[in-house]
């Protein structure tokens, strides 16, 4: 796979993490709502009197059930705007609002197509659906993946579009949703045509399966899991749960077609000794998956994560790991890993089919409502009996499962430095971005700014700069602003930048420029965002250089190791290169970043021991318990001070937990008399191949991540 | 075996403290060399930013400097005359 569509592929995946984020909720809802609500499952404990329908119970666990569903059932439209938002470059609501729009009128137009030809009825069984509220073809997520990318590459090509002065008012972000409409009304006719012929692909593949005995069980499974991205699984398996591809029986002197008819028909016939396995062969394989090999999966994510953000996913890589477990609802881990390393996904289908090989090779015969998690294994395995049902392979061959997923996902997953949650280390401050960006400023100046830009920050300057906007927002024809200080606006600058007219009332400014305001306002927010953004940040979808050789490297080399290091103080955290000595900020005496204590007290930045206690007592050798050497040194040129303002703690060869007191600085005392308090906290003897990252500029407390040194084995 | 050594008394007020054992390190990586310092009864590489702060060498100490590899003569050489202008 080529570089470039590694990173969109990286991207979409990222950006899928917002409506991944209401999934396990959703999941859970549906699961414990559908489970408890399912009227054969009701029947069949002779629960219906308690919990059937008119109940309170019932009343809940329907509500809870349905609340559920409506967001899996509404999947797609969520999908294509959260792609949508997650790769729009700028003004990303318009992207948001242009992919729901486009959304609708791709599945309007497939309606249409639909109902010109015969209707819904001529389609095969299946491929119809119910998208919100459209009688259409069953696209799955996959619809939503097409609408949110299509739109984002229109939105990122059209959203700073300049239209004539006449259509002017459709010019900039207006002119997306406009775009966006009429592309997916051509994109809707020629998924009718194409889609179809898809889905009659897969359908016919249901023959093979059954023709093939242990291997086409192995091939459904493979199947049904590989097809789930496009929505696809639907068409394939339905046919074989519910109709006579998946079988026929004679049960209690009925005829039932479908696996899953034939299950539970044998769960309401008393006299069935076994349940037949010929029809459970298509279903049982969820189980020793979702229960035992995705958390297992969700196991090794978590344990690859960066140190430092394994707190932030775990919360995401836990429900999403119980819902599984619980429920048999798989997308919230699936989708996880699905997008940023499709070959994960691959493996997963893989052993998906195998699961359902084993349970068929060990005659397992546990059914199921809908999906494969604890609840349905409980009711329709463990309460049935391993008589009836074979039930104790399942966490046999599941344990194996757990280990084999969590194995081959930590090292697939290493091997290739997939960025699955918690390993994009692109959303964080880094140390080289600083320099990187005034670089990209300082070429930015000679080679002259662009007409635009000049606009920009003319409108700036004539607001009285940066600091004087409070918010900006625009109307048919105007920039409506909102300034801190009136006094400072400058009309006459404005002017100048193209305006016909300002408005001034109060604190609120006017400036009218005509219909081109959309595009000015969003010229002027990406001339804020670059010229002044928050310090240590690159415009959205660039990566520093230094970043990009540093992926590069990770991908040859193997491994990678993180230390992370906790602030040993209170204060404001900042890049080396701040430090007010030019040793320091070179790098002369080691890699780290500097701290301007807020607080007295200086703690031992990580669990480890005293190296030495300078006898200024202005600076401490620090040793990690990993062995990495750190060099606290307190305000600069501190050493002058001859021990005057600081009271030492502890011991050359100490041992000391992470937070324990060190020092204690006269704060007043040593600002008086010394040049700075700005304190350089460093790592004195790195290796090569070990690098150090900022993790936090700005406000940090004491023992919050700080730094992290990432050392890389060959 | 030949080892190359020269004694100095530190001068400066301050002892070595940060820069200088910085700027010491720095500058034994340009030998292949091996440099230790002696102060009292305790030694360390010079190479070594931390081991060398943690001598706490004083102003009025006597050290000894030992150089000891391909490059020896030109490193002690070196190090006299850093010692001499910055401590």
């Amino acid at each position: 796979m080529n570089n470039s569509g590694f990173g969109i592929l990286q991207r979409v995946g990222r950006s899928f993490m917002l409506p991944i984020a209401i999934l396990p909720v959703a999941g859970l809802l549906l699961g414990i709502g559908g489970s408890f609500s399912n009227t054969t499952m009701l029947e069949t404990y002779g629960l219906t009197r308690f919990m059937g329908p008119g109940t309170i119970p019932n009343v809940i666990f329907t509500v809870m059930s349905k609340a559920g569903d409506i967001v899996f059932a509404n999947l797609p439209i969520l999908f294509a705007m959260g792609v949508a938002i997650g790769m729009a470059k700028k003004e990303k609501e318009v992207a948001a609002l242009a992919a729901a729009i486009a959304f609708f009128i791709m599945h309007a137009a497939i309606s249409a197509m639909i109902s010109i030809n015969g209707g819904i009825k001529v389609l095969p069984a299946g491929a119809g659906a119910d998208v919100v509220g459209i009688p259409s073809l069953q696209m799955g997520v996959f619809g939503g993946m097409l609408v949110g990318l299509g739109v984002s590459y229109l939105h990122n090509r059209f959203y700073r579009i300049e239209l004539p002065q006449v259509l002017s008012f459709f010019g900039g972000t207006r002119f997306v949703p406009i775009i966006c409409a009429l592309a997916y009304v051509v994109v809707g006719i020629l998924m009718y045509f194409i889609w179809p012929p898809v889905q009659t692909a897969i359908s016919h593949v249901g023959g093979f399966v059954l023709r093939s005995g242990y291997l086409g069980t192995w091939f459904y499974g493979l199947m049904e899991r590989a097809l789930i991205p496009f929505g696809l699984h639907h068409v394939f398996y339905i046919p074989f749960w519910q109709t006579a591809v998946g079988g026929t029986a004679e049960i209690g002197g009925r005829i039932v077609e479908g696996a899953q008819n034939i299950f539970f028909a044998e769960l309401a016939e008393p006299d069935v000794t076994r349940f037949a396995v010929s029809a459970t062969r298509f279903m049982s394989g969820k189980f020793p998956l979702m229960i035992f090999g995705l958390p297992g999966a969700a196991l090794a994510m978590y344990r690859t994560a960066l140190p430092e953000r394994k707190r932030a996913v775990s919360g995401l890589l836990l429900s999403a790991a119980l819902t599984s477990m619980l429920t048999g609802i798989t997308e919230p881990l699936e989708f996880t890993f699905l997008f940023v390393a499709p070959l994960l996904y691959a493996v997963h289908c893989v052993l998906a089919g195998a699961a359902y090989m084993l349970m068929h090779f060990f005659q397992v015969g546990v059914g199921m409502t809908f999906s494969g998690g604890l609840i349905d294994l409980f009711l329709f395995g463990v309460l049935q009996g391993n008589q009836k049902t074979g039930w104790l392979w399942i966490p046999v061959v599941g344990a194996v499962y757990f280990l084999l997923y969590y194995v081959l996902f930590s090292f697939l997953i290493c091997r290739f430095d997939f960025m699955t949650p918690g390993r994009d280390r692109n959303q964080e401050a880094k140390l080289y971005t600083r320099k990187d960006l005034e670089e990209k400023r300082a070429e930015e100046e000679k080679s002259g700014a662009s007409r635009k830009d000049e606009q920009s920050r003319l409108i700036l300057q004539g607001l009285g700069g940066r600091e004087n906007l409070s918010d900006l927002d625009c109307c048919a024809t105007r920039l409506r602003c909102t300034v801190v200080d009136p006094k400072k606006v400058d009309e006459g600058v404005l002017k100048t930048a193209g305006a016909s007219g300002v408005i001034q009332k109060g604190q609120g400014v006017q400036i009218i420029y005509g219909p081109r305001v959309t595009v000015i306002k969003s010229a002027l927010e990406a001339y804020m965002e670059q010229e002044g953004g928050p310090e240590g940040s690159l415009p959205a979808g660039e990566a520093p250089p230094a970043e990009k050789e540093a992926d590069k490297e990770s991908r040859t080399k193997k491994k990678r190791k993180t230390i992370v290091i906790g602030s040993p103080i209170t204060g404001m955290a900042a890049a080396l290169s701040e430090a007010p000595d030019e040793g320091f900020a070179q790098g002369l005496m080691g890699q780290g970043a500097v701290i301007t204590p807020e607080d007295p007290i200086v703690r031992a930045p990580a669990d480890g021991s005293i190296s030495f206690v300078f006898p200024a007592r202005h600076a401490i050798g620090f040793m990690t318990k990993e062995g990495l050497a750190m060099l606290i040194h307190v305000g600069i040129d501190t050493v002058k001070l001859g021990g005057n303002g600081f009271k030492v703690m502890v011991q050359e060869g100490d041992r000391v937990k992470k937070g324990d007191s060190l020092l204690r600085v006269n704060l007043d005392f040593v600002s008086k008399h010394a040049p700075s308090l700005v304190s350089p906290v460093l790592f004195t003897e790195l290796s090569e191949g070990q690098r150090v990252r900022l993790l936090k500029e700005g406000p940090i407390r004491a023992g919050e991540a700080f730094l992290a040194v990432e050392t890389e084995e060959l | 075996m030949l080892v190359k050594e020269f004694r100095y008394t530190i001068t400066d007020k301050i002892g070595i403290h940060a820069r200088p054992a910085g700027e010491l390190a720095k500058l034994t990586k340009e030998f292949q060399s091996r440099v230790k310092i002696r102060a009292g009864e305790k030694e360390a590489a010079a190479g070594r930013l931390m081991a060398v702060m943690a001598l706490g060498i004083r102003n009025g100490q006597e050290i000894v400097v030992t150089a000891e590899g391909p490059d020896e003569e030109r490193a002690a050489e070196r190090l006299e005359e850093f010692f001499r202008n910055n401590l």
